[in-house]
């Protein structure tokens, strides 16, 4: 991508965007309730033969229209239906990851009216899951992979598009899938289920393409009351989201991932995400020009090559933790004192910090969670919960300074009390739900350089705002101490 | 974050062979899932009408739900949290339910000779910072510590009367708990008329009530770390809980884990995962972590004491020790 054409798409992005997170729905019916009875402007319609109609029939009821279509079928769709539309959705695959960077800056200079969105379709149904799997005349299977409660989340997905699409906000969308609680496959999707579904997207600073359920839809535009009861909790969360007024906020980490290929399907990043660890995701390219200060420890899961190799030294002088995962080769720091730590790892000391090789790949993605997390040290943890083994936070700060939000998803989907401790020292919380509006005071208890309160009801969705006083240290940074 | 005081046995499968809308009985399967002590209780249950089985899982959840509220150690209001700050200065009363599991538990504790402890709590919490980074406690530390860990020290007044000869005894009812909530959550579906149903607790205990339409008994896949054996049960009115040590570190050397050897202070060291059979879920839960602890040739001698109650031992390497006394543990492929 040239820089004219990142400065446009940046332009672009901060012009259309006024909120941290956008609920686009999915609609495949022909009738439609108005958009502002829905709530919601943005509606997407997939690519068929009547698609046309529909477009008027949706534009007349108030709603911005986008067109989702394959990467294969963009440029004939963006030729063929550009009147009318808000822009195109573009449905790619991680194969096809290649072929985007080749396309997608020519469809935008070909159609500079038209809004070209990037969507990832492998995005979970969040949930908290049981370990029963009921299939229709066949078998039911119990599977339990970690001593946690599983939960299905989207953050590592989130995490990875941020980096696969800079200059876009990460878009993605899932299929509806399994049991609902009465026992009948997809029949009975609750305002629950769209609601954690909006809440996750939400709390991660991502677009979510809501697929509605073909009743659900159909009851909406009947008027049905029992719909709308459903919708209008649906739409407070969405509203939750949009009505934000802290815009210049980044995701606080602590931890880099460092990936030659980034594949969503990733466990060892699902498992860093439902461990609380806040991470983000960086290209090996990333290791010798990006700025690296702010991390406590860097995971590497791609081949380094000879720069990478002489940065990952760099940064273990300056007292960093390098984690190489499947290492194999002859490295820089190799001359000092190998420390064999187990069968498949072993520790250098390099500088004030070290850098530990794994001879093999992550086999045991929960504990590799808690060894990184144990590596942090307790005073690296930017964020622990307790009782929150069905939550997930993710703590947002001002850029490279003071962490402003943390944002609560609890999949479980029942009230839970809540502990929580975040580093820093903060004089102000305050709490908020989508249920009960801004803001509850709670108390802070300050503790050596955290900061711990009790949140007394997370049901599915909250958010945390933090305040320091003017005469914060350094800990309120959300950077560790030296 | 909170951990439970035994792991939940990873990678527990069952399948059934299930009729899932209607089966030729027009009973109907009804799934539902809460999270409750820590983990997600599953309860799958058949009858004729789907909103009577809801209501009867729902029933079922609360009571478990209320066995928390008084077995939990993390809310402080519960009553097991009262008797521990109250049961070494005097009797402590106690509800019927806490009375009925932890008479249980000190019955395992003799019966296992002391490897089974429900008050092993304090070098659990010890040795949970250790698996939390904050280093291995020290020789002192764990003799201190030990001191406080003997259930000889809990005094059972009948019918509901509980003391401490320790001024550091806690109790932790984290081997045993969730199998008791398993066997009163059956009585309360059993009571409400349900026959054929299986319960879930977050994958370490499994209960099954009577047998999927058409069929003799729930087929129950269990945990097997070597891939290699698949080995099967077919339970009707019975239990199985797999218990396993915390997988060891991948990019460290400590030998931490969440159970604890009563006999050595430290954490067990075994290559083993133990799935145990029995009748109630209450004996499974608490035969589980024992087994675990005694291996297989004590813990073979202990079975054959006991009735009704198989297990197997199983390995990484595909190892394996069973023992039969109740029903009988197939093998899917492997032996």
């Amino acid at each position: 991508m040239s820089i004219r054409d990142t400065i446009l798409v940046w332009v672009f992005v901060l012009a259309s965007t006024s909120a941290w997170s956008n609920v686009f729905v999915h609609w495949t019916r022909s009738a439609f309730p108005p958009a502002k009875e829905l709530g919601l402007n943005d509606l997407v319609l997939s690519w068929n033969d009547s698609f046309s109609p529909l477009v008027k029939a949706a534009r007349r009821q108030g709603y911005r229209v986008y067109v989702e279509v394959s990467l294969h079928q963009s440029a004939a769709a963006a030729e063929t239906v550009a009147s009318g539309l808000e822009g195109v959705i573009l449905t790619v695959r991680q194969s096809e990851r290649a072929e985007l960077e080749k396309s997608l800056p020519k469809l935008r200079a070909a159609h500079p009216k038209l809004r070209f969105l990037v969507l990832n379709p492998d995005g979970k149904q969040p949930e908290m899951r049981g370990s029963l799997v009921i299939k229709r005349n066949s078998v039911l299977e119990v599977s339990s992979p970690t001593a946690q409660p599983w939960i299905d989340t989207n953050l590592a997905l989130v995490k990875i598009e941020q980096r696969s699409l800079q200059g876009q906000i990460p878009m993605y969308t899932f299929s509806w899938g399994g049991l609902s609680d009465s026992g009948q496959q997809q029949a009975a999707l609750t305002a629950t289920d769209y609601s954690l579904a909006v809440a996750e997207a939400g709390a991660f600073h991502a677009d979510l393409i809501l697929q509605l359920d073909e009743r659900l839809q159909r009851a909406l535009s009947n008027h049905d009351p029992e719909a709308w009861t459903l919708w209008n909790q649906v739409w407070s969360y969405a509203k939750f989201y949009s009505d934000t007024s802290e815009q210049r906020l980044e995701a606080a980490a602590n931890v880099a991932v460092v990936l030659d290929d980034l594949d969503t399907s990733d466990e060892a990043m699902n498992l860093l995400a439902r461990h609380n660890i806040p991470f983000k995701v960086l290209r090996p390219v990333d290791l010798n020009s990006g700025d690296l200060e702010g991390f406590d420890v860097v995971v590497v899961f791609a081949k380094p090559d000879r720069g990478a190799c002489q940065r990952i030294a760099d940064l273990a002088t300056h007292g960093k933790t390098v984690v190489l995962v499947e290492a194999h080769g002859s490295y820089p720091w190799q001359n000092g004192h190998p420390v064999r730590l187990n069968e498949h790892a072993v520790a250098y000391a390099v500088g004030n910090g070290k850098v530990l090789e794994l001879s093999e790949p992550v086999t045991d993605p929960e504990m590799f969670a808690q060894d990184i997390r144990r590596l942090l040290g307790k005073q690296n943890v930017l964020v622990s919960l307790w009782n929150g083994l069905t939550t997930i936070a993710v703590p947002y700060r001002e850029h490279g300074r003071t962490l402003k939000v943390l944002e609560l998803v609890n999949y479980a989907e029942e009230p839970l009390r809540l502990q929580v401790q975040v580093v820093g020292t903060f004089t102000s919380i305050r709490y908020e739900t989508p249920e009960h509006k801004c803001c509850e005071s709670l108390v802070p208890v300050k503790h050596n350089g955290f900061t711990e309160f009790v949140i007394p009801e997370l049901r599915i969705a909250g958010r945390v705002h933090l305040e320091a006083n003017h005469f914060n240290d350094s800990r309120a940074s959300g950077v560790s101490p030296r | 974050m909170r951990c439970d005081n035994r792991r939940a046995a990873a990678l527990i499968s069952f399948f059934l062979i299930a009729s899932f809308v209607q089966s030729s009985e027009n009973q109907i399967l009804v799934y539902k899932k809460k999270y409750i002590m820590g983990t997600v209780f599953e309860i799958a249950a058949y009858d004729q009408s789907s909103e009577h089985a809801s209501n009867a899982i729902e029933r079922a959840f609360q009571e478990i739900v209320r066995l928390d509220d008084l077995m939990s150690d993390y809310k402080a209001d519960s009553a097991l949290s009262n008797l521990n700050r109250s049961a070494h200065f005097h009797a402590e009363k106690v509800p019927s339910d806490l009375y009925r599991v932890i008479d249980q538990a000190v019955q395992f504790s003799r019966l296992s000779d002391g490897k089974f402890d429900i008050s092993i709590a304090p070098l659990v919490n010890l040795w949970k910072a250790a698996l939390r980074g904050e280093g291995t406690p020290s020789r002192a530390q764990q003799e201190d510590v030990r001191g406080c860990v003997g259930y000889e020290k809990i005094e059972l007044s009948p019918p509901d009367r509980i003391s401490f000869r320790s001024s550091c005894l806690q109790l932790d009812l984290g081997a045993i708990g969730k199998g008791y909530a398993v066997d009163r959550a059956a009585e309360v579906l059993h009571s409400l008329g349900i026959r054929d149903a299986l319960i879930n607790a977050g994958g370490s205990t499994i209960f099954a009530m009577g047998a999927p339409p058409d069929q003799t008994a729930w087929l129950v896949h269990l945990r097997d770390p070597s891939n290699k054996i698949d080995p099967q049960v077919m339970l009707k009115d019975g239990s199985v809980s797999t218990s396993e040590q915390t997988a060891p570190s991948l990019l460290g050397n400590d030998a931490a884990g969440h159970i604890i050897d009563p006999d050595t202070g430290m954490p067990l060291k075994t290559v083993f995962t133990v799935s145990a059979v029995s009748r109630t879920a209450t004996v499974s839960d608490a035969l589980s972590t024992t087994l675990l602890l005694l291996g297989p040739t004590k813990g073979k001698e202990l079975i054959k004491s006991m009735a009704d109650v198989s297990a197997i031992w199983i390995s990484h390497e595909a190892q394996v020790e069973t023992v039969t006394g109740g029903p009988q543990i197939l093998f899917g492929r492997g032996l």
